[in-house]
């Protein structure tokens, strides 16, 4: 890789300062996305920030109906916490289905969200419990945060400190795995989030993570003509889009079959 | 340039690194622990696995300076002195390793695996390898060894 | 060392450890580091190439360029084995330079190597490189580059063909379809393949001035053969190269002689006096290690009216790549021919082929060397030809089996098969996999929404002539009270020194643990065949039979002499020495011996030993679901005719590995490029590798018919799991899928291909 320089940073306006101080600066949390960018000079970078040593940085802490979840715990970290499974089964199994156990090690919330990878398996569970992401200037609502391939409503000097759930009533993942990476090569996550009300977050088919609607509508059922429609569900040569677009429905049934068997 | 400190299979070293160093690059140049093997630049094939503060990691995707301060074990350390953890002497009664490349890497994500599951049951383990490729032994052998392992491991607690 | 741990191969210790000594661990003071500036086009004329500033960078030592290795010495990459066109032509040969000159012709051809203080130093002066490209049109597709519309990849080649081959007789073979009551043809693709062993390539090289002789750390299948090839790509003499023997990490078929690198590092070590490494990263493994398999087979069969084959015949295109490298003309040639018909007695065989090139990494031999790609395009045809006419697949293959007292058996097409007991390995296969009980248990997956399928290979196997006169090892006692046998096979993971040091034990009666291998060592004037075609065990290990023979002769007076009886009195039986109601073991004769007179016991033992017919009975029994298209392998049975086993253990292993790379092409692999010859699948982000519990439950088993062909009675194993899985996994899949009007299908059967095929058939 480039040379660049190295900090840990001890604070969140530190890390900031360091942000707007250069344009080829980069934050650097679990590393196993911009590590391997780096290795291979796709990105060049003057400084990386570490900011995993932040205050608070890996906290997991269920408080009442809110699940507070620090950008910086580990994949591993949230898949084994004994009240993150109480809280939310899809979103600890989810967390136990991303990479593999080296990757889990590493990996965090806060570097997956931020990084918004089409194929990621976290922004489904983001997008389907509806939670909301703090950085140090404001909090955002999933709604809104996810906007494109790779892209996300943050700001450039922006940085997550955590994401704040709600309790479901219930919810599940259902992942089908790339062959290669081990990413989603599509994947659902439904949730009941109140007596009438659904969400089915939808990551790995299309460009970005996707609510969908008729699905939503269904309201935990699964309906004998519910398909999945998308402007731009992905195509290329380990799978069509027709094939992914088939996925989403199959896996929504295999959440929505899961449910029943919590 | 940083100035670390790495504790490494029990001896503490303090080393001066370049920033872009990857921790496996700098234990196998820089220390000549050359048990932790390089065999991919995607972070997919595991053969650099190693335990950092107890957990499984790929070294090639972790930068020496991320290590700092850290507790490492390696390959190298695993076995107490003249005697072979029971996961080495696993692989070898199962026949577990052909050429020998992954084997460090492989011995280490099941070092991983049993100490947080102690007693896997086969999909368990295939999940817990699902980050370390091997070409040479079809991983038969190699699930066997975990189960040996797992039970030699069990036998020694009890 | 724990109490009582034995490891279960001598090799083990090390590897357990971190201990072994794989190519890059090694580390001499002042060594430099290369990195080699690679072609990003498949097709090009370089116009212009400017290297001054990727020499002024600071750090960096030598840069060298064509130019530069032509003037020291550098000739090609090898091809050592050439054809016969079918009427009697040359060969067309299209060698590739160690560096390219002027032209490049597949992306990823080295271009230049940059020497520096390290790797990363390198890597950041080769980015200064100008280099300006003429691109030119590709030719990709194997089958379109013969077409008048592909651009010519060289001069001397039209059409892009290397040859065109042929082995059997057309004339019969024409008459038999011409009668034929039936015939079926089936058109395969054995897809192009990586070989990916998981150490990367990589070379070190280091060059003693005062004795004129540069030493070379590599990956590497035999020294001889890398030694003598590694002369000829860079110029050296054979007697200043000394390939070091350390551990290899896989190696496939791959590593049988030097790629551009080798050469160029043992020039620089020359040139530059000190050590120099290279360690390939992955992604340049991917661009640049010989790729796999990628050959068409279009097969024909013809059956009489009681299903007895009369013919089979093959058109075969063969992708070579964009230059002759190393084995391509062995595999489209030889190895697709030698075991065309399979386990069958068939008297008409005719095959062509056509070696042809393309834009493309060039492709050598990888697990098999188009003998499993052989053997699945007929046992594919065989449970196709079953299918199309109304035949049980199992009562077709016994019908047509070669007839045991038919052996040995000459093929139509000039093979002589020593022995292959189809029948016997068949039954025993369809015992443990509860075959006729299949029925049942498709449906009850059925009852769960899941296709289950089963399938089989009967397959032969052709193992490796050898291109030695013959093989040679050597023993001598050492003055450490161990016995050191030198050969020239070199092991890649197999275990070979565990196994030649079962086969000591048993012919001299001398403890396994007392017994050293060293492959090659540079001082010795052995002769013999590095490892690759299955042989070593037969080959090398009959050599090693053979000095034990020689070594009891020499022993013999010592032992004489020990029990104190006449020369004539003593005889070796069973693992001791007898004389007159006494016993001694060589162990005790040798352990009195004083040091002098135990380092002058040597031996020399020699065997020729030529190709054997490994065979075998695979079933796999497979699950699909129709929801995802995703195949689930529930069980494989593999029976397998080896011959003489010598190590039970290290032989599943083999058939464990062979199988699972079987698996890995039935599945997931495949090398893809688009239409300008850009590799779309450059790393394992995109090429899909199998994975621990990919095959969760593999029960095999041998049954022993010991070969006369060589003084072990062995047969080889390597490539065997490779031979046998591809049909095997394939026909389990077919069973799936055909009641749902699928017949064909060509591999790898990922999930989204299965599914649109369920789909399309459906609609």
């Amino acid at each position: 890789m480039y040379s660049f320089s190295y900090q840990k940073a001890q604070s969140v306006d530190q890390a900031c300062a360091a942000l707007t101080r250069s344009d080829a600066s980069r934050l650097l949390s679990g590393g196993m996305t911009l590590i391997p960018s780096l290795k291979h000079r796709l990105i060049q970078v003057d400084e990386l920030i570490d900011i995993t040593g932040l205050p608070g940085w890996r906290d997991i802490q269920v408080k009442g109906h809110h699940l507070w979840v620090g950008a910086g715990a580990t994949h591993q970290s949230v898949s084994r916490h004994p009240d993150v499974r109480k809280f939310s089964i899809g979103l600890a199994e989810l967390a136990g289905m991303i990479g593999d156990p080296q990757v889990r090690a590493r990996g965090t919330l806060g570097g997956s969200v931020a990084n918004n990878d089409p194929a990621a398996d976290y922004p489904a569970a983001v997008l389907g419990l509806n939670a909301t992401i703090k950085t140090q200037k404001r909090e955002i609502a999933a709604d809104d945060f996810f906007l494109g391939m790779f892209s996300t409503a943050l700001a450039s000097d922006e940085i997550i400190e955590g994401l704040s759930f709600t309790k479901p009533l219930q919810s599940a993942y259902a992942k089908f795995r790339h062959a290669a990476t081990g990413y989603a090569m599509a994947g659902v996550f439904v949730a009941q989030i109140s007596k009438d009300q659904w969400r089915v977050a939808v990551t790995g088919a299309t460009d970005c993570v996707c609510r969908w609607d008729e699905a939503e509508a269904a309201a935990g059922s699964v309906p004998k003509n519910l398909r999945f429609v998308h402007d731009s569900v992905l195509d290329d040569i380990h799978a069509p889009s027709t094939y992914r677009a088939h996925l989403v429905n199959t896996l929504y049934a295999q959440a929505v079959s899961r449910l029943a068997s919590i | 340039m940083s100035q670390i400190s790495l504790n490494i299979n029990g001896t503490t070293q303090k080393l001066e690194v370049e920033d872009r160093a990857l921790l496996a690059d700098v234990l196998r140049d820089k220390l000549k622990l050359t048990g932790t093997h390089v065999g991919c630049d995607t972070s997919q094939c595991g053969c650099c696995t190693l335990l950092m503060n107890g957990d499984t990691v790929k070294s090639c995707t972790v930068l020496a300076v991320q290590a700092n301060g850290a507790q490492i074990t390696t390959i190298e350390g695993l076995a107490s002195g003249a005697n072979l953890h029971p996961i080495q002497v696993a692989f070898s009664n199962c026949h577990a390793l052909q050429c020998g490349f992954c084997t460090p890497g492989m011995i280490m994500a099941t070092a991983g695996l049993l100490a947080n599951n102690p007693q896997p049951t086969d999909a368990q383990i295939h999940e817990g390898l699902a980050g370390n490729l091997c070409r040479c032994t079809g991983y038969i052998n190699i699930v066997e060894s975990v189960k040996q392992a797992a039970s030699a491991m069990q036998e020694k607690q009890a | 060392m724990n109490a009582r741990f034995t490891p279960s191969r001598q090799e083990d210790l090390s590897l357990i450890t971190g201990k072994g000594h794989f190519t890059a661990d090694h580390n001499y003071p002042g060594m430099l580091h290369a990195y080699v500036i690679r072609s990003m086009h498949a097709h090009a004329h370089i116009k212009h190439l400017n290297l001054e500033a990727v020499r002024a960078y600071p750090g960096v030592r030598w840069v060298a360029s064509a130019e530069d290795l032509k003037a020291m010495g550098a000739g090609n990459i090898v091809n050592p084995v050439t054809a016969k066109g079918k009427g009697g032509e040359e060969q067309v040969l299209a060698l590739m330079p160690i560096l390219a000159e002027g032209t490049v012709r597949f992306v990823g051809q080295p271009i230049a190597v940059v020497f520096a203080v390290s790797a990363l130093c390198a890597q950041d002066a080769a980015e200064l490189a100008e280099i300006e490209f003429e691109v030119l049109e590709a030719s990709v597709d194997p089958e379109q580059t013969t077409l008048p519309s592909a651009v010519q990849l060289h001069g001397n080649a039209p059409r892009n063909v290397s040859v065109h081959f042929a082995s059997g007789d057309a004339e019969p073979v024409n008459a038999a379809f011409a009668k034929a009551t039936f015939t079926s043809q089936l058109r395969v693709l054995s897809q192009r393949l990586m070989g990916v062993p998981m150490e990367p390539r990589a070379v070190v090289a280091i060059h003693d001035e005062v004795a004129g002789i540069t030493t070379v750390h590599t990956p590497h299948q035999g020294i001889l053969g890398m030694r003598n090839f590694l002369a000829l790509a860079s110029g050296a003499t054979p007697e200043s190269l000394r390939i070091d023997a350390n551990d290899v990490g896989g190696s496939f078929g791959l590593r049988g002689g030097p790629y551009s690198e080798h050469a160029a590092l043992v020039l620089a070590a020359r040139h530059l006096g000190c050590a120099v490494s290279w360690v390939g990263s992955r992604s340049e493994i991917f661009l640049s290690d010989w790729h796999g398999r990628a050959l068409i087979l279009n097969g024909e069969i013809a059956l009489d009216v009681e299903g007895h084959i009369l013919a089979i015949r093959f058109k075969d295109r063969v992708d070579a790549g964009a230059y002759n490298c190393m084995m391509s003309t062995f595999i489209g040639t030889r190895n697709l021919s030698i075991t065309m018909g399979g386990v069958y007695q068939i008297p008409a065989l005719f095959m062509e082929s056509e070696v042809v090139y393309t834009n493309t990494t060039p492709v050598s031999a990888y697990r098999g060397a188009g003998r499993p790609d052989i053997a699945y395009a007929i046992e594919r045809l065989v449970d196709f030809a079953a299918h199309q006419h109304g035949y049980d697949p199992v009562a077709l293959r016994r019908k047509n089996f070669i007839a045991e007292s038919a052996f040995p058996y000459k093929t139509a097409n000039g093979s002589t098969i020593d022995t292959c007991l189809s029948e016997k390995l068949l039954d025993r296969a369809l015992a443990i996999s509860h075959y006729a009980t299949f029925e049942e248990r498709r449906a009850q997956s059925l009852s769960q929404g899941k296709f289950r399928g089963i399938g089989l290979s009967t397959f032969l196997e052709a193992s490796g002539a050898g291109t030695a006169p013959k093989d040679q090892a050597w023993g001598e006692f050492n003055a450490n009270g161990n016995l050191y046998v030198y050969g020239v096979t070199g092991p890649s993971g197999q275990g070979h020194s565990t196994s030649f040091a079962s086969i000591i034990e048993k012919a001299l009666g001398w403890p396994a643990d007392r017994v050293r291998y060293e492959a090659g060592k540079a001082n010795q004037k052995l002769l013999g065949n590095g490892t690759g075609g299955s042989r070593s065990l037969y080959g090398a290990g009959s050599a090693i039979l053979a000095m034990c023979h020689q070594m009891l002769e020499t022993i013999k007076p010592h032992a004489a002499k020990t029990m104190g009886v006449d020369i004539a009195q003593v005889h070796f039986e069973n693992g001791v020495w007898l004389a007159n109601g006494s016993t001694t073991t060589t162990a005790q004769i040798i352990d009195a011996l004083k040091n002098e007179d135990k380092t002058s016991l040597s031996a020399l033992g020699e065997a020729t030993s030529g190709a054997t017919y490994p065979n075998g009975c695979h079933v796999a029994e497979v699950e699909i679901d129709p929801a995802t298209g995703e195949t689930h392998l529930i069980h494989y049975y593999a029976v397998d005719d080896l011959g003489q086993v010598i190590s039970p253990q290290l032989v599943r292993g083999q058939v464990h590995g062979g199988v699972v790379q079987g698996w890995g092409q039935a599945f997931c692999e495949q090398v893809v490029y688009d239409s300008q010859g850009q590799l779309l699948t450059g790393s394992f982000m995109d090429y899909a590798m199998p994975r621990a519990g990919c095959v969760p439950h593999l029960t095999n088993e041998t049954y022993e018919v010991r070969t006369q062909l060589n003084l072990l009675g062995s047969k080889g194993v390597g490539e065997s799991g490779c031979t046998g899985s591809l049909p095997a996994l394939a026909n389990a899949v077919m069973s799936a899928l055909r009641p749902y009007g699928i017949n064909q299908m060509d591999m790898p059967f990922t999930a989204p291909k299965i599914w649109a095929a369920l789909q399309k058939a459906k609609a």
